[in-house]
């Protein structure tokens, strides 16, 4: 278990926030393609991306607290998209690292780090996601 | 993009037709099919997921949950699946070697 510094990681290019709540979850599959595809991901990583924020996404909603607001922001970081996506929580608890969610996050995003935060009134649980961007080399 | 869901039987098969984006939002109603047609009697199912743009780990669990209801009465619950970015999906997560995975619905048939 690691703590990502987002301090390192400045400001985000896109920070969308939406009621946690499975509906939703298209929405912000379609944002994180376009914006991939704005920065000139394969199709292949394009795709990637759009899984591996759906499955956050589905892993966060596991433990939302009541109307809870689930955020994802897209930093640049060099070579490198990272995308943190978290949600308050009254008892954040790690991903089950045997289920299908994490297994399928894991194998498509290069990193996966999960954050627990206990302290009172602001708990919740975050997931930061490392992709490399590799220029597609047809454009 | 919605999901759809068409049933239709094929022999003692039950075919069901599967269009749309199947995520935690609507893996309930595929769900749902799954557990009717286990408790109307039909134990044969195959599933036609060529019309499926998009499918995530809690599609996966409710296949996977299909499987295990047929498979308590004797049934069985092939996939027909030839898109690369779903089949990846059953590959990360070992389902390749859990489900009969075939390119069209007669071959999946025509396996038992």
């Amino acid at each position: 278990m690691t703590q990502h510094d987002d301090r390192a990681l400045g400001r985000p290019e896109v920070e969308l926030s939406v009621p946690a709540d499975g509906v939703h979850l298209s929405l912000l599959r379609t944002a994180a393609a376009a914006m991939a595809a704005r920065l000139d991901f394969t199709l292949d990583d394009v795709e990637d991306l759009r899984m591996a924020v759906d499955e956050a996404g589905a892993l966060l909603l596991q433990q939302s607290g009541d109307d809870a607001m689930l955020t994802f922001s897209f930093f640049l970081d060099g070579p490198r998209l990272v995308l943190r996506c978290e949600v308050p929580t009254p008892a954040p608890r790690p991903p089950r690292p045997e289920g299908f969610a994490w297994m399928v996050l894991t194998a498509l995003a290069s990193s996966v780090e999960v954050g627990l935060t206990t302290a009172a009134g602001a708990s919740g649980l975050s997931l930061v996601l490392t992709h490399p961007r590799e220029q597609d080399e047809r454009s | 993009m919605d999901l759809s869901l068409n049933a239709r039987s094929q022999g003692e098969f039950e075919v069901i037709e599967v269009a749309g984006e199947i995520d935690v939002y609507t893996a309930p109603r595929l769900r749902e099919a799954l557990v009717d047609l286990v408790a109307k009697g039909r134990h044969q199912l195959v599933i036609d997921v060529e019309r499926v743009e998009f499918l995530d780990s809690t599609g996966l669990g409710v296949l996977v949950g299909g499987l295990k209801r047929v498979r308590s009465h004797n049934g069985s619950l092939d996939i027909v699946c030839t898109q690369d970015r779903l089949l990846k999906i059953f590959r990360i997560t070992g389902l390749t070697k859990v489900f009969g995975i075939f390119d069209t619905v007669d071959a999946a048939v025509s396996s038992h």
